[in-house]
């Protein structure tokens, strides 16, 4: 159940939350070019419970996040994949990511959308759901990046 | 022609060139003119370097559908008419080929790690015994069953026409993943004072079925889409039950890996369905018996009592918590599969005997 202290402390349904995290991922190439690129559109879909949902997209390309930017419901398709679930969830994950420098348990990205009954994967096409499982590491870095201190512009 | 002979003998750009070498040997300059090559053709790189697909250009993009060569002889360039035949068995590029198989090539180079320095080792945590086993014996049967993704395309390649090279070389990699697999599994089941357990005739009934395969679309159906696809998934298990960043780091790194090869099935299948219409019919026939096959193998004991109890924590709560967890992740499992079938034009929900109703999977529902 999300509480107003919860909001307040993880402010997840917010554009400048991921450009933060863009910020930090394409201030430190050299993190993710170990990696491998990643060239992916994820869609992030947070349900809140007394507005409407929040919906950006994460535009992925080489070793960098090149996009952070709203889109409407009607605009769905325009990802490869989809990451859903209800604002609780997603404070908690990030919660977890704060508390512990990077997402611990059941509350990394894998394991939150292969139960799904929290943050799910979804996408019309399962080549595009593959690609998540494809980039996984990458995008769990971009991730526990939320563990940092202050924001870093995008 | 730049080659010119003008007094006898060979000049380039007026410059004469000498007939015969140091040693006596005639020479003919016949590669500085006169070649079939793109001569000016100019691949542009992209943001990422000169990648596969940039240097698909002019006629050296073009893939024949019936090569009629069998060299190795790099496709493009002027080829002696004589050149030896290698034996390719494998010469339609429908069977071999997948739309994205550059782009996989390219992404699997990008991505490749070490199981030697990108595991956190020296975070492994002690863990109470039967954590510990558990962990073992998973990966003790993914340290074997990991090394037929080696073993099944280094067993076609030689016998793929090479003018599909792109497809080659991304099963190169293949094999280097699968290698890399089999050592990171082994590497953690000895790193924490447990071991190798047990391996299982179940396990090599699965592999030998999809070694034995008679033809590389079968053997590609029964190994990307069937065998990779479930083992994708229990990756994805595998970083959720694992109790420690180790566990998740190797299990996050092999997910990256698999989801690359389960992809390049999925598309080389659809594209092998699209243009030939013999092989949905020997696809089907392949999964009739790989999906008999690996029911076995899925439900074998060892397996199912394990990643029950690392799903659960540990014992005490592994009727009740563990194996319906398990259940469930085996439903979502098959449920994939299928829609895997079904993107690369396979539509197995009519026809497969895989448990279905059991899992309560609705063979009216068409899996998205």
């Amino acid at each position: 159940m999300r509480t107003e202290s919860t909001q307040r402390a993880v402010q997840v349904d917010d554009l400048e939350f991921f450009r933060d995290l863009a910020g930090r991922m394409n201030a430190a190439p050299e993190r993710y070019e170990d990696l491998g690129w990643c060239d992916l559109d994820l869609g992030i879909v947070i349900h809140r419970r007394d507005q409407a949902d929040f919906r950006a997209l994460l535009r992925f390309a080489d070793y960098s996040c090149v996009a952070v930017t709203e889109f409407a419901e009607e605009d769905e398709g325009i990802a490869d994949c989809y990451l859903e679930g209800d604002f609780d969830a997603w404070a908690e994950m990030v919660g977890d990511i704060r508390a512990h420098g990077r997402a611990t348990g059941r509350q990394t990205l894998s394991s939150l959308v292969l139960l799904g009954d929290k943050i799910a994967v979804r996408g019309k096409d399962p080549m595009g759901v593959d690609r998540f499982f494809r980039y996984a590491q990458s995008l769990q870095q971009f991730f526990d990046g939320a563990a940092a201190g202050a924001p870093v512009a995008a | 022609m730049s080659v010119v002979d003008v007094l006898g003998g060979p000049s380039w750009h007026g410059k004469p060139l000498p007939e015969t070498s140091p040693a006596g040997t005639p020479l003919a300059w016949g590669w500085l003119s006169g070649t079939r090559s793109e001569w000016g053709v100019r691949a542009k790189p992209s943001t990422k370097g000169l990648t596969m697909m940039d240097i698909a250009v002019g006629s050296y993009a073009e893939v024949p559908d019936h090569p009629t060569r069998r060299t190795m002889a790099p496709r493009g360039a002027d080829i002696d008419p004589d050149v030896p035949d290698m034996g390719y068995l494998v010469n339609d590029k429908a069977h071999v080929w997948a739309e994205n198989v550059s782009e996989l090539y390219e992404e699997a180079v990008a991505r490749q790690w070490s199981a030697t320095r990108d595991i956190p080792w020296g975070e492994v945590a002690e863990l109470p015994e039967e954590l510990e086993r558990a962990v073992c014996q998973v990966c003790t049967m993914l340290a074997e069953v990991e090394m037929i993704a080696a073993d099944l395309p280094a067993k076609w390649m030689w016998r793929m026409n090479h003018d599909f090279v792109e497809a080659k070389m991304f099963l190169a990699t293949q094999v280097m993943d699968e290698a890399r697999h089999s050592e990171v599994f082994r590497k953690r089941a000895l790193v924490n004072g447990g071991g190798l357990l047990r391996a299982r005739s179940g396990t090599e009934e699965l592999l030998r079925t999809i070694l034995q395969a008679r033809s590389y679309v079968q053997a590609s159906a029964l190994m990307h889409l069937l065998g990779e696809g479930f083992v994708l998934d229990l990756f994805r298990q595998g970083e959720l039950i694992s109790p420690s960043e180790v566990e998740k780091r190797i299990f996050r790194l092999t997910m990256q890996d698999e989801a690359r090869h389960v992809a390049y099935g999925t598309l080389h299948l659809r594209y092998a369905v699209e243009h030939d219409p013999d092989v949905a019919e020997e696809v089907h026939a392949a999964l009739d018996e790989g999906e008999r096959v690996l029911m076995a193998f899925g439900t074998q004991s060892d397996l199912t009592e394990s990643l029950a109890v690392l799903l659960s924590g540990g014992v005490d709560d592994v009727e009740d918590k563990g194996f319906p967890l398990l259940a469930e992740l085996q439903k979502k499992m098959l449920t994939s599969y299928l829609a895997r079938c079904e993107r690369a034009g396979l539509n197995r929900l009519e026809r497969t005997q895989l448990p279905l109703e059991l899992l309560g999977i609705d063979r009216e529902v068409r899996v998205a």
